[in-house]
Order: C-alpha cells, then structure tokens, then sequence
C-alpha cells in the first residue's frame, strides 16, 4: 500500500478504506479506518475554526464547518504545525461561491491569518532609538537609508471594513454603525507580547508597503507622494514608529 | 520634489517620530513602576523560586526547600510582608533575605 493512496483515501469519503490494512485486534480495519478519517477531517476543521474565529461567527458554525471540510479536502496540510494551516483558506473563501454573498469575509480571514502569523512570528527587540537618531546628523544621506521591519509585520489592505468588521468581534464598535464597503487598511504586528491591529489610512499603508518592498526612505516617499499628494510622511512614519514596524534603519545596500 | 527637500522632510519627520517614541518609551516605564512588583523572600516553595543573583544568570526554580530564606519570589508591591512564610523570624515575608528561623 503506498502512502498516497491512504492520503488520498483518508481525504474523500467515497473512496474505500485500503484494502490491505490489517488491525491489531480482529477488528473490522474499514470501520477502524472511517473513525480515523473522521478524526483528521474534524480535527483539521477545528484548527481552521481556531485560527479564524470572528469568520466562523460571520457566517455560523454550520455554515463555516461545510465551507472548512471543502477547503480541508481540497488543501490538506503541507506542515506538520496546526497554527500554519490554512495559509490559503483566505484566497479559497474568496472563490467559494456559497460564500459570494459575504464578500468581505475572505478579508477578515486574511486579517485573522495575519495575526496568527504575528503571534508565532519571531520576537524582535524594539528599535535603539539612539542609534537611529545618529542617522539624523547625516540628513543628505536620510533618502538612502532603507528600513528593516519588524519580523512579525503583516499588511492588510480591504476593498471592505474588514479592520472595523473584525474589531466589533472583539468588543469594540458595532457591526450597525459601519460602513461595509468603505475600504480600509492596517497593519498587523507583534511588538512584544501581544498581537495588535493598527488601522492605517491609505498613504501610510502605502508608505509601509514602500519600506517593506525594501524600497530605501526617499523612494517610498516619492513612491508615495505619486499616489497620495498630500502625504504627511511625520504624521505617518510618528504612527509606524509608534506601532513598533521599524526595527532599524540601514544604509544603501539591497538586504540579500 | 527635489533631494534636498526629500532629506529634509525625512529629517523632520524622523526626528519628531524619534522624540514621540523615546516619549511613549518613558510613560512606559513610569506606569511600570508605579504597578510594581517587589522581590519577596522566605515566600517561595522549593524549586519555585524567581532568582537572587542578576542577569545572566539562571537560579530560578533552585531553592532547596519551601520558605527558603534567601530565595525570592516576584510579588505584587505591597502583599510581601502580609505573605506568611513559616520560617521567617516576622512570621511574613521580607523584602531583604533573612536568616530562617530553627524550627
């Protein structure tokens, strides 16, 4: 019997059990072999419904179970780590018609993914910001400094309220009051232990996406100003400090 | 926009953001001390020590038995010396390691 095709069995129902599993006790090894099945297939939903919390109260737990059990025997895991499964679930929610009608929910799954990855992200220390200030006795050479990121960082953008949506599941704000479709942006980060959500206004999150492009300091300005004319790089660079996304600035070289 | 204005926006904005940020830094570490916790001796069970010595070093978790007197636990500031601790000459836990009590 070769591995693929117990996967393979385990994975689809209509499938029969592999003919050549034995038991250990006289057991029936079909019936042996459907209670294993099941166990996977629930267990792996369960992880799906761990790591998307606010995305299954969207929709109902019925309604996020199915759409799971899809999505497990279409993507089963590729690591043996539960928290890093479900890396497409967001990009798949999007395609699954069922869904169509809740179009901002594969952005609050993104939003979730984002912060499951922040909190196992690796911890960083914050940046010196007496070694940063160094780089302002040299202003001339400011525009060629590129920004390394915090390792935990994550940027979402959304066609939808997807910040605010994801925020009324936690207590802050209504789902009534907002606007669905008003886009939004953020950024998602783990400073020191906990995982925050930073909404950001269109301008900063394309700054930040600039920096994390390793764009040097001047380039994504300039980038920036091309979109968003009235840029206020200190109010927006005061907010990304803030959040803890810079974690030093460096001179010139492209980061290998 | 040219070079120079580009450095120069750079150079305001990265000053004002360093100064909020060494800002936010210091209420930071004021509102640590102000819920402080304190070091308590003769408080901790065996093994369930925090530690004496400074950083760098691992005794943690070494105390030999309970109540040790030269061992230490991280307590809310304030409950220290209302903990009772069975081998303390004061009957509580003290803020400096003692010497126990013969029992």
């Amino acid at each position: 019997m070769t591995q693929h095709l117990f996967a393979a069995a385990l994975l689809d129902p209509n499938r029969a059990a592999p003919s050549d599993i034995r038991t250990w006790n006289g057991s029936d090894p079909v019936r042996r072999f459907a209670v294993y099945r099941n166990n996977v297939i629930a267990s792996l939903i369960e992880a799906l419904a761990d790591t998307f919390p606010v995305c299954r109260q969207l929709v109902g737990d019925d309604f996020f179970r199915a759409m799971a059990l899809e999505f497990v025997r279409a993507s089963p895991p590729s690591s043996p780590r539960m928290s890093d499964y479900g890396e497409e679930f967001p990009s798949f929610i999007e395609r699954f018609t069922p869904a169509a009608s809740v179009a901002y929910l594969a952005d609050v799954a993104r939003l979730e993914r984002l912060r499951v990855d922040a909190y196992h992200a690796a911890d960083n220390e914050p940046l010196d910001v007496t070694a940063a200030a160094d780089c302002l006795a040299d202003t001339a050479q400011l525009p060629l400094l590129r920004a390394r990121l915090h390792p935990s960082a994550g940027l979402l953008r959304s066609r939808f309220a997807a910040v605010s949506i994801w925020a009324a599941h936690q207590g802050r704000g209504t789902m009534k009051s907002l606007k669905i479709d008003q886009p939004q942006q953020a950024l998602v980060i783990r400073p020191s232990l906990d995982v925050e959500v930073v909404p950001l206004d269109l301008a900063s999150w394309t700054f930040a996406t600039a920096l994390n492009r390793h764009e040097t300091l001047g380039a994504a300005l300039e980038s920036t100003r091309q979109t968003h004319a009235d840029f206020d790089v200190a109010q927006s660079l005061g907010l990304l400090l803030r959040a803890g996304l810079i974690i030093a600035l460096q001179p010139g070289m492209e980061p290998s | 926009m040219n070079k120079q204005t580009t450095a120069a926006a750079l150079a305001l904005a990265l000053s004002t953001g360093l100064a909020a940020l060494s800002a936010q830094a210091d209420e930071m570490k004021e509102g640590m001390d102000k819920s402080d916790m304190e070091k308590c001796f003769g408080v901790a069970m065996k093994g369930k020590n925090d530690c004496k010595a400074g950083a760098g070093t691992t005794c943690a978790g070494t105390s030999t038995h309970d109540y040790q007197g030269n061992a230490w636990s991280l307590v809310p500031a304030g409950t220290c010396t209302e903990t009772a601790s069975p081998t303390s000459p004061t009957g509580f836990g003290q803020l400096e390691a003692f010497e126990e009590k013969q029992s």
